[in-house]
């Protein structure tokens, strides 16, 4: 007979407790499994049905709201797909088409007038008519929202905007505007019956898709528009994910789980299922020119020549990139061919620090190199490499990484006091395709995201603003150069490229508006041996 | 048991309540969301309107205040980034935490208690060796590498699993179970192994084992009770900081859990969110410990005397 020895005073009930309420446990936990993760064997894209474009973003969108449609993360989701502007620009040519508007004409000097589309109606059945557009620019434009495209787009500006027919509309602005239709096609058009109030979660607009649902935290559906005006996209559904893990979503498209991943990184996709595009995206640091040893020209001019930035390029960002010698990349207007990037010249540099020196520049004053995690990819070895490179030159450099809330304290007005020298790595995307939209913010004396400029040079600014056509595109050449001689509040690094993951299951030519806004109607399954 | 447990609850709420206070205040150093929030063009009044709108403009201890007095009400406030109620947020996203903790867990202390267990059966023979050896492994490597790791190799090389996401069936729980189970597995199997050695080596079984009594019945039902003490309470606080790793593997694979909503939150600067998230978070954490500590006393009396008063 076999024995057992009690080891301890403790009842045996205690241990029939302990055993039940572990079963308990786990098969509560497995049952709520089951529940979680219900029959949808598709996983949280969808299968890959050739019904369903899937897409795997970067992150989740703040908010669907057009108003925010300037917001990256919004308007790669909204823009032209849900909703749409008046015009639309051709981000290769440039040119503005028409999309809700059919023709448009400056009428005045202050004054625009734009033909409404006819035959469009909005997701909800209602017709889209000239009304809505002068609503949905006013609730973008002059409302109390705090919409961003009213920031981004319009800075201070007012409009007045009347719908003279329903198919005519006229803006009028407080002074000459001859970029009006370029900013106009940043404003989504929603219908009459939008909050004005409130920011909408879920939008209305012409788009060819609509929204059929958003599980936050998990994906958002659309569903293809059966009434949409112009050619019906070939999907007709579409899903979006999102995972912050470049690695993941590189591994979602070579699994085949996504026929779409953004902001792939060069270390983590494979080259077969990936396409590189310009994005628009000019990194380069701003330097405070307000503070010692910054407010010194010759220590700004060091800086930009002690980067190497084919260096950087080739071992850090994968060769995707090229080297910046002005902060809008080509294509835009305003972008100055004759600028050539500043050679990586190490003694030079370091020579015009010590002459500084010399004059009593205290260059041994401790700079604050800022940046933002997760701009790009590599950007903490970028930041190391930068920091490196300028105490090769004699400045004495730390850095601080941040994230967005922290980096746009030290990118906004009113900028941080008693913070000493800072140099900050900034990604400046100039998506409206126009060097106003650059200059005004970060140029500019008192532009929002500028920390100092010249009287000179803000007269230049505001002339240029004034022209248009082949003067204009002179004038912001010529501001941009001016810049790099008299001003040099930036010390540029490259204009950046974009690493798209693509599916072998479909066809799609990413272009430099892809980042901001990816139209799905421009996608199509592919054929047999075509990409 | 009732003066025990009202002894535990006093001594763990003290932590609560400086967990609580503290984030609430460093969460206030980071600075305003005002920048977040609103567009480059934003008045100074609108500024304004936003910061006394959403109770910035107050003092911290009056911010504290008001927030202390909604909570007592169950009102936690409204999300910055979404419009929707901060505690529903929570409510939702916290489930889904829950059920990969407390999955992983009761993984992490049954394979334990068997790896630990053979382990300590036989000090010093093969298995044991391995044993130790693939726990302090497991108890080294960084959950983000194992994560990405798992997706490299049983996503995508093997083809077996998915990469990411919840919508699915079972495969979908193993790589983020995987990611979580690993840590707590290789310190359980060191504590159950440990734990058991000394017990293994005790009278009464040497006394049972002279007895002719069968070693599975002296291993799994003499010395294992007398074991599982500090297993449950090394398991406790590994539960704990479970949370820490969700943030990791939510992160990476997509999940909508407590961890990803604290980060974003962070982030974001959705301060309603955040102290949401901490506050049930916490609570949750208060009564796991209490949870932790019965079951401890219910194992062992002599917890219940050795509480102080």
């Amino acid at each position: 007979m076999k024995s057992s020895v009690p080891s301890s005073p403790r009842p045996e009930r205690g241990r029939a407790h302990t055993v039940l309420a572990l079963l308990a446990t786990g098969t509560m936990l497995l049952t709520s499994a089951c529940a979680v993760a219900n029959s949808d064997t598709a996983g949280d894209a969808g299968s890959a049905d050739g019904r369903t474009l899937r897409v795997v973003l970067t992150q989740e969108p703040p908010t669907l709201e057009p108003c925010e449609s300037s917001l990256t993360a919004t308007g790669v989701v909204v823009r032209s797909n849900i909703t749409e502007p008046l015009v639309e620009r051709d981000p290769t040519s440039g040119k503005l088409e028409p999309l809700l508007a059919t023709g448009w004409r400056q009428t005045k000097p202050t004054t625009w007038t734009f033909d409404i589309r006819p035959g469009v109606t909005f997701q909800n059945g209602r017709p889209f008519t000239a009304k809505d557009a002068a609503f949905s620019i006013d609730r973008a434009v002059n409302s109390d929202l705090a919409c961003n495209v009213d920031g981004y787009v319009f800075g201070d500006a007012k409009l007045d905007v009347r719908a003279v027919s329903p198919t005519r509309l006229t803006v009028t602005t407080e002074k000459t505007d001859p970029i009006l239709p370029l900013r106009l096609s940043f404003v989504e058009i929603v219908p009459r019956t939008t909050d004005t109030k409130a920011k909408v979660r879920i939008p209305i607009g012409t788009g060819p898709y609509a929204v059929k649902s958003w599980q936050t935290g998990v994906s958002i559906s659309l569903a293809r528009n059966a009434d949409y005006w112009g050619k019906a996209p070939a999907y007709p559904r579409a899903r979006y994910v999102w995972r912050s893990d470049a690695s993941v979503r590189a591994a979602m498209i070579d699994k085949g789980e996504a026929d779409i991943a953004t902001a792939l990184d060069h270390t983590s996709a494979e080259a077969g299922n990936t396409v590189a595009y310009p994005n628009n995206e000019t990194t380069a640091l701003r330097l405070d020119g307000r503070e010692a040893p910054l407010d010194d020209i010759r220590v700004r001019k060091a800086i930009g020549m002690a980067i190497d930035r084919k260096g950087i390029i080739g071992a850090l960002l994968g060769g995707l990139a090229k080297p910046a010698a002005q902060l809008v990349p080509p294509g835009v207007v305003g972008h100055n061919d004759d600028l050539a990037p500043a050679p990586y010249q190490e003694a030079a540099a370091r020579a015009l620090v010590k002459q500084a020196a010399a004059d009593g520049v205290p260059v041994h004053r401790r700079i604050t190199l800022v940046a933002r995690n997760g701009m790009f990819a590599g950007i903490a070895e970028v930041t190391e490499a930068l920091q490196y490179e300028m105490a090769r030159v004699g400045l004495n450099v730390r850095i601080r990484m941040a994230d967005t809330a922290t980096h746009l304290q030290y990118q906004l007005r009113p900028l941080p006091r008693g913070v000493g020298p800072v140099a900050l790595l900034i990604m400046h995307g100039n998506q409206a395709g126009d060097a106003a939209f650059t200059t005004s913010q970060y140029l500019q004396s008192d532009g929002p995201q500028s920390t100092f400029g010249t009287k000179d040079l803000d007269r230049r600014i505001a002339a240029a603003d004034a022209l248009s056509g082949k003067a204009r595109q002179k004038a912001f050449a010529d501001v941009l150069a001016y810049q790099n001689t008299s001003v040099v509040q930036y010390a540029y690094l490259a204009h950046m490229r974009g690493l798209l993951g693509l599916s072998p299951s479909v066809r799609y030519r990413p272009d430099s508006a892809t980042g901001d806004e990816m139209r799905l109607s421009e996608v199509s399954p592919a054929t047999a041996g075509r990409r | 048991m009732t003066s025990f447990l009202r002894k535990r609850i006093v001594s763990s709420a003290i932590p609560l309540v400086f967990v609580v206070l503290g984030v609430f205040c460093l969460a206030r150093l980071t600075g305003s969301p005002v920048d977040l929030y609103l567009p480059l063009s934003a008045t100074a009044q609108q500024r304004a309107e936003f910061s006394a709108a959403h109770g910035f403009d107050d003092s911290i201890p009056v911010q504290l205040w008001d927030y202390l007095a909604n909570a007592a009400q169950l009102d936690f406030g409204t999300s910055l980034r979404t419009g929707e109620s901060a505690g529903s947020m929570v409510l939702k996203a916290f489930p889904v935490t829950l059920q990969l903790a407390g999955m992983t867990m009761l993984l992490a202390i049954l394979g334990a208690l068997l790896v630990g267990s053979l382990a300590a059966y036989r000090p010093n023979s093969l298995i044991d060796r391995i044993a130790g050896l693939l726990s302090m492994t497991a108890a080294s490597i960084p959950d983000f590498w194992f994560a990405i790791m798992g997706v490299l190799v049983f996503g995508v090389g093997l083809g077996w699993l998915p990469t990411s996401g919840t919508l699915g069936g079972p495969e979908i729980w193993v790589l983020p179970i995987a990611t979580l189970l690993i840590r707590p597995f290789g310190v359980l199997v060191q504590v159950v192994r440990g734990s058991m050695v000394g017990a293994l080596s005790a009278p009464y079984v040497k006394v049972a084992r002279s007895k002719g009594a069968d070693p599975e019945r002296v291993v799994f039902g003499h010395a294992l009770r007398n074991s599982i003490t500090p297993v449950l309470t090394v398991a406790g606080d590994l539960t704990v900081g479970l949370v820490n790793g969700a943030v990791i593997v939510e992160t990476i694979f997509g999940w909508p859990g407590i961890g990803k909503l604290m980060i974003d939150s962070i982030l974001q600067r959705d301060f309603a969110v955040l102290q949401a998230a901490v506050l049930i978070t916490a609570v949750t954490i208060f009564a796991l410990n209490i949870l932790v500590d019965v079951c401890h006393a219910l194992i062992d009396p002599r917890v219940r005397q050795a509480v102080p008063a």
